[in-house]
C-alpha cells in the first residue's frame, strides 16, 4: 500500500540525483529537506497541539485525582475540559498519522534506491515510473570513505545519528511536568521522557550500524532539519542541553483543593511566555460561543454597542 | 517522536517504540538478499547456494549429498552461482571471500579472504564486500567480481591474490574468460561487464586493461561469446540487447526490449541455418533473435509471463524454458514461442535453470529442468521437460 508513496518518491529522488550531478548524498539531503518542508504545516500543527495538551495537564491531573474511582466521570470531565478550552485531542494525532506514512515512505524510497542486493535492484526495476531513469540505475554509492549501500565501517555516521537524535530529543521533546508532591503519574511521565531521550538515540544508532549508510545520511539530515524547523518557531531553548529546566516547564498541581480550576489555569498561563502570536493560548470559551476571531470581534462590538 | 509525549502510559510509549523499531527494521530490505545460485556438474550433482550454506543434491532424486560449510562454520551468506571445474567447486560469499570445495565430497580446499586495512582494533577502513557474481577460471586463476566494485584474480592452487582490477561500480555478472585458442586475436582475454555501464577487456595474466567501452546502461548478466562472429551479446538495464564486435571494439547492433534484460542470452548454433539468440526481460517477454550478417532479426517475441523473467532461458528438446517472478515455469516452442506447458511453483522463480538428462539413455526428451524458487519448502524443484510435471522437490 505504501507503494503509492514510495514509487513517486523514488522517481523524484532519481531526478534529484540526476540534477545534482550524480551525488547521492546531496540527493538524499535535498529530498529530505523538500519532504520536511512539505510536511512542515503538519509538524507545526502537531507541535502546537502537543503544547496545548501540555498546558492542560494540571487540569487533567486534578480531574484524575477527583474521579480516581470513577473512570466514566473522569472521561466526561476530561471531555468537558477539552470542550471548554476548544481543544481537540485528536488534533495532535492527525498530523502524526499523515506524517508517519510519508516519513516511512521516504525511508523506504532511500532503501530501494540504494539497492545494495540483487533482490532490491530487481524490486527497484518495477518501481520506476519513468523508463528514461533506468540509465541512472544503480546509483553511484561511493562517497568519501563510504559505500552508501552498506553500513559505515568507521562508525562515524552511527555516532552522528546518535548525537543528532539526542539533540533533537533534548531540544524538541516537551519538558516533563515537574512533580511537586510525589505525584506518581508525573514521576512516571518524567521517567518516560528521560528514557525516550536515551532509548531513541541508541535505537537509531543501532539502525545506523546495521543498515546502509545512506540511511544514516537520511537520519542525520532529518534530525537537523527537525531542529531547525523547531528553532524557527522561536521555542528552542539550548539550556535543555545542559539539563537545566526551561522556563515553560509546567508544574503539576497535585495538592487537591488548594487551587481552584481558574487559578490553576492562570498559573499555567503565567508560566507560558508567548513568543509568537501563533502560540496556543488557553482561555476558556464562553459558553455556547465558538472561539473564532470573527465571533469574538462580533461579541466585542455587541458588548460595546 | 516528540508527539509520543502525549501518551501517558509507559506501556503505550514502549509499544510505540517497539512498533517503530519493527516498522523500520522491516523496511530494511528483503530478509533474503538474493535468489539461490544454482549449477550442475555435468548432471552428476546439482549445487544450490542459498543463505548460510551450499548444498549438493542428487539430480535424479533430490537427496542431499553434502553441505558446506560445516554447521559450526556457517558465518556467511552464499547466493552466487557456483562454478565447478575439474572436480572443484568455486563459490564466493557475502563477506567478499572465495571458497574452493571438493565438488564430490564438499571438503574445503582453500579459502581466499581479502585483506582489510584496520584502523583501530576491529574498526576497518573498508566494509565487507559481497561476491554476487559467479566465478570464471583459467588454467591457473580464478576470477570473480565484487558487489560494490572491482574484479579479483586469485591463484587456483593456493588462493593467493594475483591482481585486482578497479571498476567504478559493482560487478555482478560472471566474468567471461576466453582462452587464446578461442579468441579472435589469439590473445586470452577476460571480459567483465559492470554496473558502471562498461565492458572491460582485461589481460588475465596481469590484470591490465586492454580496452573498454560504454554500454549505455548497467549490465548485470554475463556476456555470451559468439566465436564464429567474434561478438559478445550483452543485455542491459536500458532495455537493450547489444551485439559487440570484438575486432572493431564497438556496438554493431542493438535490439530494444520492453524492460531491463538481466539474464544472459542463450546462443543456439544451428547447423543448417542462422544461429539464434533467446532471452527474456523483466516485463515477462521472451525473445528469439536470428543472427544474420545484417545483425539481429526478430524471429518472434512473446509475452510469456506476467512478471519478470530474470534468468537465462534453458534450451532443450525444442523448447525454451524460463522461470518467472510470477511463480511459474514456462516452456514455449523454440519455433513459434507458443506456450507448450506451464507449471506453478510456490515461490518466485529467479534462479538459473539446469538441465539434467535421464541417466538411463541420456535421451534429451526425458530429462529434467531443475530450478530454484524463493520458498524454503520448494527451494529446488525438478520438472519433466516434456510435460512440466514435478519429479522431485528439495526443501531447506
Amino acid at each position: 500500500m505504501l507503494d503509492i508513496i514510495v514509487n513517486p518518491f523514488i522517481t523524484v529522488l532519481l531526478f534529484l540525483y540526476d540534477m545534482l550531478g550524480g551525488n547521492v548524498v546531496l540527493a538524499i539531503v535535498v529530498f529530505t529537506v523538500l519532504v520536511r518542508l512539505a510536511t512542515y504545516p503538519l509538524t507545526l500543527k502537531q507541535q502546537r497541539s502537543t503544547k496545548a495538551m501540555q498546558a492542560l495537564q494540571p487540569e487533567l491531573k486534578k480531574i484524575q485525582e477527583k474521579y480516581k474511582n470513577d473512570r466514566e466521570k473522569a472521561a466526561q470531565a476530561q471531555w468537558e475540559l477539552y470542550r471548554q478550552y476548544g481543544f481537540n485531542p485528536m488534533a495532535s494525532c492527525l498530523p502524526l498519522l499523515v506524517q508517519l506514512p510519508i516519513m516511512i515512505g521516504l525511508y523506504r524510497a532511500i532503501v530501494a534506491t540504494l539497492a545494495a542486493t540483487p533482490l532490491e535492484l530487481l524490486d527497484l526495476s518495477q518501481r520506476l515510473w519513468v523508463s528514461d531513469l533506468s540509465n541512472l540505475v544503480p546509483l553511484e554509492n561511493q562517497f568519501l570513505w563510504l559505500n552508501l549501500a552498506v553500513p559505515d565501517p568507521l562508525y562515524v555516521l552511527p555516532i552522528l545519528v546518535v548525537i543528532t537524535t539526542w539533540l533533537q530529543q533534548k531540544l524538541i521533546m516537551p519538558p516533563a511536568p515537574k512533580s511537586s508532591g510525589g505525584d506518581k503519574a508525573a514521576d512516571q511521565t518524567a521517567a518516560i521522557t528521560r528514557q525516550m531521550t536515551t532509548i531513541m538515540p541508541l535505537m537509531f544508532g543501532v539502525f545506523a550500524i546495521s543498515f546502509a549508510s545512506g540511511l544514516s545520511i537520511y537520519f542525520i539530515a532529518s534530525n537537523l532539519i527537525g531542529i531547525v524547523q523547531y528553532g524557527l518557531t522561536g521555542r528552542i531553548d539550548f539550556r535543555r542541553l545542559l539539563g537545566r529546566e526551561p522556563e515553560d516547564a509546567p508544574e503539576t498541581m497535585v495538592v487537591a483543593g488548594k487551587a481552584k480550576h481558574s487559578q490553576v489555569i492562570e498559573e499555567t498561563a503565567a508560566l507560558e511566555k508567548p513568543k509568537r502570536t501563533t502560540e496556543p493560548t488557553l482561555k476558556p470559551k464562553r459558553s455556547g460561543i465558538s472561539d473564532t476571531r470573527a465571533q469574538r470581534t462580533k461579541a466585542k462590538s455587541k458588548a460595546k454597542g | 517522536m516528540k508527539m509520543l509525549h502525549m501518551f501517558r502510559g509507559p506501556r503505550i510509549t514502549i509499544g510505540v517504540l517497539l512498533l517503530l523499531a519493527v516498522v523500520l527494521t522491516a523496511c530494511g530490505g528483503p530478509s533474503s538478499a538474493s535468489w539461490s545460485g544454482l549449477a550442475s556438474d555435468d548432471a552428476n550433482l546439482i549445487y544450490v547456494a542459498h543463505g548460510d550454506r551450499v548444498v549438493a543434491v542428487n539430480p535424479l532424486s533430490g537427496a542431499t549429498r553434502w553441505e558446506y560449510p560445516n554447521e559450526d562454520d556457517r558465518d556467511a551468506q552464499f547466493y552466487a552461482v557456483p562454478l565447478v571445474a575439474d572436480g572443484t567447486l568455486f563459490i564466493g560469499d557475502y563477506k567478499g571471500r572465495m571458497h574452493a570445495v571438493n565438488a564430490e565430497t564438499g571438503a574445503p580446499q582453500w579459502l581466499y579472504e581479502p585483506e582489510k586495512d584496520t584502523l583501530i582494533g576491529p574498526i576497518s577502513l573498508t566494509s565487507d564486500d559481497r561476491v554476487i557474481s559467479g566465478a570464471a577460471v583459467s588454467d591457473d586463476k580464478v576470477f570473480f567480481g565484487l558487489g560494490s566494485r572491482n574484479v579479483v584474480a586469485v591463484s587456483r592452487e593456493s588462493a593467493a591474490e594475483i591482481w585486482t582490477f578497479e571498476t567504478e561500480h559493482g560487478v555482478w555478472a560472471q566474468p567471461l574468460y576466453v582462452p587464446a585458442d578461442q579468441a579472435i586475436d589469439q590473445q586470452a582475454t577476460l571480459y567483465i561487464v559492470s554496473l558502471d555501464h562498461r565492458l572491460y577487456a582485461i589481460d588475465p595474466e596481469s590484470g591490465d586493461q586492454l580496452w573498454r567501452m560504454n554500454l549505455g546502461g548497467a549490465a548485470p548478466g554475463a556476456p555470451v561469446y559468439d566465436q564464429e562472429r567474434g561478438r559478445l551479446y550483452i543485455g542491459t538495464f536500458v532495455s537493450e540487447m547489444l551485439a559487440i564486435d570484438l575486432a572493431q571494439r564497438q556496438i554493431v547492433d542493438r535490439y530494444a526490449t520492453e524492460n531491463w534484460v538481466w539474464g544472459s542470452p542463450v546462443l543456439e548454433n544451428v547447423d543448417d541455418g542462422d544461429d539464434m539468440l533467446y532471452f527474456g526481460d523483466l516485463e515477462g517477454y521472451l525473445y528469439a533473435l536470428r543472427l544474420t550478417d545484417n545483425g539481429f532479426e526478430s524471429e518472434w517475441k512473446q509475452a510469456v509471463a506476467n512478471d519478470a523473467i530474470r534468468a537465462t532461458p534453458l534450451l532443450t528438446n525444442g523448447l525454451v524454458i524460463v522461470g518467472s517472478k510470477d511463480h511459474h515455469v514456462y516452456a514455449v516452442s523454440k519455433e513459434s514461442g507458443a506456450t507448450e506447458w506451464e507449471q506453478q511453483t510456490e515461490g518466485e522463480v529467479l534462479t538459473e535453470l539446469v538441465f539434467v538428462p535421464r541417466e538411463e539413455d541420456d535421451d534429451e526428451a526425458s530429462g529434467l529442468a531443475v530450478v530454484g524458487t524463493s520458498e524454503g519448502d520448494e527451494r529446488v524443484i525438478a520438472l519433466n521437460v516434456e510435460s512440466g510435471d514435478v519429479s522431485w522437490r528439495y526443501s531447506d
